[in-house]
């Protein structure tokens, strides 16, 4: 690998870069070609470089997605593979309509607030009318308002009677539209079924050799390889995986980078 | 009530856990689907989902169906009938031609 941080250029199999102000987040997304500050010259990340290539003492993992990404570096494949690559493609073929009936539910709140209203202006001007009419006054001004607002009644109902069929064919739509938003919660639960039953089957193949590894570190570790510490965890997935890019080390497990280097049988940049 | 029904695992999440968290709001958990009381909080509970998930959220209110109000008194004879029936394979449409009982597809076309 070659790191240049703009000021100082280092290279070689293995890089230690304690000294520079580089940060993991800067070194890890140089490694994977989207990062802008710091140039890191390596071989393309594998499979395994997003779970494993990066270590530090407060990572968190799943040994068995570890493992599983390991062995997909390897090139391994799992029985599932096929089934999920039709899944996948059946769910990227799947047209799920987005209609809303949200407009149309509103629309019919507005009108029948219109309506209510209008009920009340009409029953109003109809009581100042009779009251008019009591008094033997003139009621040619409040009737014209009346008539005038009894046609607008008469709209407003016209109205919502069309708000509500609207509202009645939005929802059957979005109920049809809803068999499509099924069908695609039936596919991502099958999918992840397969991808967990994958994850699986995939770690199964690397099982033993992840076992040796633990074995193998120079540090002590419990008997049961997936009671370990997180650090020791993907660090034998790392040994296990194949890497090609370097491997991102923040941690003191190993005496030496050089030491880490051969243990992992990797790169590393030492941070 | 309010039946509040989910489409996407999201939704479903979301939904699964607003049931743990309010236990006495929910009427009813039916796996990706849950019945809210008819509150002002089950429908807080259930808008909430619509605004997070849109279209993936279907909420409808229910109604207990009182068949002596709703039901015409033939379908109602007709699906007593039909629990008793003397062999338990025979399909309705067969069991109905036999008896007066209304055809199937009629019943289809009408509305409660």
């Amino acid at each position: 690998m070659r790191v240049d941080d703009g000021e100082t250029v280092r290279e070689g199999r293995v890089v230690d870069a304690r000294a520079l102000a580089l940060s993991r987040a800067d070194a890890v997304a140089a490694i994977r070609g989207d990062g802008a500050a710091v140039a890191v010259a390596c071989p393309e990340p594998g499979a395994a470089h997003e779970r494993v290539g990066e270590v530090y003492p407060e990572l968190s993992v799943s040994i068995r997605g570890a493992l599983a990404a390991a062995a997909r570096s390897r090139g391994h494949t799992a029985p599932q593979d096929d089934r999920i690559a039709e899944i996948e493609s059946e769910l990227a073929a799947l047209t799920v309509p987005d209609v809303s009936t949200r407009p149309a539910r509103a629309d019919v709140a507005d009108r029948a607030d219109a309506v209510e209203r209008l009920d009340e202006r009409v029953a109003e001007l109809r009581g100042r009318v009779q009251a008019l009419r009591e008094r033997d006054a003139e009621t040619d001004a409040v009737e014209t308002e009346l008539a005038a607002a009894m046609r607008a009644l008469t709209e407003a109902r016209t109205d919502l009677i069309a708000a509500r069929e609207n509202h009645d064919a939005a929802t059957e739509t979005a109920r049809a539209a809803r068999d499509a938003r099924e069908r695609r919660m039936v596919l991502e639960d099958r999918l992840a079924n397969r991808r967990r039953a994958a994850r699986e089957a995939l770690a199964d193949t690397i099982a033993d050799e992840y076992r040796d590894a633990v074995a193998a570190a120079p540090w002590a570790t419990p008997a049961d390889p997936f009671e370990v510490d997180d650090v020791t965890a993907v660090l034998a997935a790392a040994r296990v995986a194949d890497l090609r890019a370097p491997v991102v080390l923040s941690c003191d497990r190993f005496d030496g980078p050089a030491m880490a280097a051969d243990w992992l049988d990797a790169e590393v940049l030492r941070l | 009530m309010l039946l509040v029904v989910t489409y996407s695992r999201a939704a479903r999440q979301t939904l699964r856990n607003a049931c743990e968290a309010h236990e006495e709001t929910v009427v009813r958990r039916l796996g990706r689907a849950a019945l809210f009381e008819e509150t002002e909080f089950g429908a807080f509970l259930a808008l909430r989902l619509r605004a997070e998930y849109g279209v993936d959220v279907q909420v409808e209110r229910t109604d207990p169906l009182n068949e002596f109000e709703a039901v015409p008194e033939g379908v109602r004879e007709a699906a007593e009938a039909y629990a008793d029936r003397e062999h338990a394979s025979t399909p309705y449409a067969k069991f109905a031609a036999g008896d007066d009982h209304p055809d199937p597809a009629a019943m289809k076309d009408r509305e409660l």
